[in-house]
């Protein structure tokens, strides 16, 4: 009799291990409500997350709101947050770093993460980096390229402008620059520099040279304005242009304006559409470079944020976030932007995207016990058109 | 010897009574009913979306409460959303180079001196010009926007800032109490100009009729400079209560301001021809319904793209429902 019942209790145990082992397995993650807050509400970028975050609604069992900050008002910023945090979202996704000690403010009062996306969130990490990054409601920031300390595209400038020169009949012997104000974006002033210093360089040992005309403080650092047509009075004879500023919208309109779109080679960052027109071999073969963040790198906020809701942790989480540069695609050829034109950013179609939903499942710690934070750090290094065109 | 009214009478009277105070009725109705949807979606978050409400209405209500006496001229300033952002930015300037609380004090004293004489020169300008206020008030925004682009520019920065905790308690439960008593305190002093006041009165007077106001003795250009500098005094105050709030400001600090007050005033049921029917209370009941109304949308799941569009619709729902006829709704 006594024989029966421990064998009872131990086969009682033994259920009840394996009930909690198939619940376990099958658990749902919690519901978690995401807002996003845009830097503008439209766009290729703009879509191209929406659709994205979209597609793993349902393998994540989160909700997304959307809102759209500005670029010039704390107050309004601080409101739009309030109104997620109001709408009852767990965490909140932000492109902008702009009134963020009032918003992590907020944060910590309701309760709610706040992370970044395509920002480097510079002005917080210079100045407010205790305020911010060592709040246990901050959770990092995946930049929209390098970080300011970790700047290398003056090298990928070059870089590009060689192989188009290898490739070119009349190689680019003259060239100017473009650039946002440091205060918005210093890693395109790092950049410049970078670019001016790799030219020195290569001049040392090639022919012919380079020739690069200074920084013009005046003309060519744009402030989010569309580029003066006196810029091609200051620089006369360039036959190309390196824009570290966002080209289609703020260089490319005064080129064609100027009549100088057929002479002069542009390449820039960031893409709005229609480039894909006049790029490489098409059209007047203005565009021959272009920069841009894949959309998927929202994955590094999101995954940290819900892994938060979840309340799991990756075994190596730092202990205070950080901010990670992403690669960026950079597209130098009619191949490459063939490539490109098959991914989530340019179709909007989350079916293109480089992650399916179960693979981001498998990032985050609630969905794969064996996830951690180095292997999501890794991804964002690996989302370069070549792995587009993998 | 005593009257009774009969019961007919009695019948007749409240029609009466309904037509006289339909917009006021309309106002606290509103506000009453984004109340009411505040409670019931606020769910957990009932006592955050409190503060949050708090918060966000408090800039706007002080400034909309000095609004009242320019609104009740008939008068209206579009360049308050400047000045707002000016101010803003100059306090922070004078905080940072001085430093500590004197720093507060001095920038505090410096923007109430600027918003003082702003006032004065909104209300004098426009009756020695005899240009309409709008128009005064339209040349003070431009000067302040490119006021307040140099003055950024010389910064070097799309944002400037100083701490909160030298800006207000760092406690938020001493925080929003403090804002409950700048608020009242603000709503008290303005209800005793406008309403116990030559202030309020003339003001009052020169929105119902401001030649029969002349006529009768009033100084109407002095009054129409002392209610723009009342208000100016809001504005300082309000801008005060703002940065308490993000403790920043920047080239877009401010924007929105201008249409926002008048928003609310309308929504509160305010004229804005002015004249007797003006009162204080459409300040706080405008404001609070705006502020709360976006709170609900938000609340009851409405895309946050959307509010504005909804907004707009019921803004002008209310504005059909509510405009006097006689003598047009427009500002003079």
């Amino acid at each position: 009799m006594k024989k029966l019942t421990k064998s009872l209790v131990a086969l009682m145990l033994v259920l009840a291990m394996a009930l909690g082992c198939v619940s376990a397995a099958g658990a749902e993650p919690k519901h978690a409500k995401i807002g996003v807050a845009f830097y503008q509400d439209t766009g290729y970028a703009v879509v191209a997350t929406k659709a994205y975050l979209e597609s793993l609604s349902e393998a994540l069992n989160v909700e997304f709101v959307y809102t759209v900050l500005t670029q010039t008002d704390e107050a309004a910023n601080v409101a739009a947050i309030q109104n997620l945090i109001s709408a009852g979202v767990d965490g909140i996704i932000c492109t902008m770093d702009l009134g963020t000690n009032a918003i992590i403010e907020e944060c910590e009062m309701a309760g709610v993460y706040l992370a970044g996306y395509l920002c480097d969130y510079d002005v917080s990490y210079t100045q407010n980096f205790d305020r911010v990054f060592k709040s246990e409601y901050f959770l990092g920031t995946a930049t929209d390229g390098q970080n300011p300390d970790d700047t290398t595209i003056g090298h990928t400038m070059l870089s590009s402008l060689l192989e188009y020169n290898a490739r070119a009949e009349k190689p680019l012997t003259h060239v100017s620059m473009a650039i946002f104000p440091a205060w918005a974006f210093p890693s395109q002033e790092t950049g410049a520099k970078q670019f001016v210093e790799d030219v020195a360089k290569y001049n040392e040992t090639n022919d012919p040279d380079i020739l690069v005309d200074e920084l013009d403080p005046a003309l060519d650092v744009l402030m989010f304005t569309q580029m003066d047509t006196t810029y091609f009075s200051k620089h006369t004879g360039i036959d190309g242009i390196i824009s570290f500023a966002a080209g289609t919208s703020f260089v490319y309109p005064t080129m064609v304006q100027a009549g100088v779109d057929k002479d002069i080679r542009l390449f820039t960052t960031g893409f709005e559409g229609g480039e894909e027109n006049n790029f490489g071999t098409k059209g007047t073969q203005t565009f021959q470079q272009n920069m841009v963040s894949a959309v998927e790198s929202i994955t590094y906020p999101l995954v940290l944020i819900l892994n938060k809701v979840n309340g799991v942790t990756f075994p190596d989480m730092p202990e205070t976030a950080e901010r990670i540069s992403t690669s960026q695609f950079c597209i130098n050829s009619d191949e490459d932007l063939d490539a490109f034109m098959h991914s989530i950013y340019y179709t909007g179609n989350a079916a293109d995207a480089m992650f399916t939903p179960e693979q981001v499942l498998n990032m985050t710690a609630f969905g794969n016990p064996d996830a951690t934070y180095a292997a999501l750090r890794d991804l964002l290094a690996h989302m370069t058109i070549e792995d587009l065109a993998k | 010897m005593t009257t009774k009214t009969n019961p007919a009478e009695k019948r007749s009277s409240f029609p009466a009574f309904l037509g006289r105070h339909v917009y006021d009725i309309a106002a606290y109705a509103g506000l009453a009913a984004t109340l009411i949807l505040f409670l019931i979606f606020g769910g957990s978050r009932l006592a955050y979306n409190a503060q949050a409400v708090l918060q966000t209405s408090a800039p706007t209500i002080i400034i909309a409460l000095g609004a009242v006496f320019v609104y009740s001229m008939g008068y209206m300033d579009v360049s308050v959303g400047q000045q707002v952002g000016v101010y803003a930015i100059l306090m922070i300037m004078i905080i940072n180079a001085v430093g500590g609380a004197l720093g507060v004090v001095l920038g505090f004293l410096a923007v109430l001196a600027l918003a003082l004489l702003c006032g004065a020169f909104n209300g004098a300008v426009a009756v020695w010009l005899k240009l309409p206020s709008i128009v005064t008030s339209l040349f003070l925004m431009f000067f302040f926007t490119g006021a307040q682009f140099l003055l950024m520019e010389s910064t070097g920065t799309n944002s400037i800032s100083v701490p909160t905790s030298l800006l207000r308690p760092a406690d938020r439960g001493a925080y929003n109490l403090l804002l409950v008593v700048i608020i009242v305190a603000v709503a008290l002093a303005v209800t005793y100009f406008f309403r116990f006041s030559k202030l309020g009165k003339y003001t009052r007077g020169i929105g119902a009729n401001e030649t029969a106001t002349a006529q009768s003795g009033v100084a109407t250009t002095r009054w129409k400079v002392i209610a723009y500098m009342a208000f100016g005094a809001c504005v300082a105050l309000g801008t005060y209560v703002m940065l308490m709030r993000t403790g920043s400001a920047g080239k877009g600090t401010g924007t929105g301001y201008a249409m926002d007050i008048m928003i609310c005033l309308i929504l509160g049921g305010m004229p804005l021809s002015g004249g007797m029917k003006s009162k204080v209370s459409s300040a706080l009941v405008g404001t609070l319904t705006y502020v709360l109304l976006t709170n609900d949308l938000t609340t009851m799941g409405v895309d946050l793209n959307m509010i504005n569009f909804v907004k707009a619709l019921i803004f002008i729902v209310i504005i059909l429902i509510t405009c006097r006829r006689r003598g047009g709704v427009l500002p003079r």
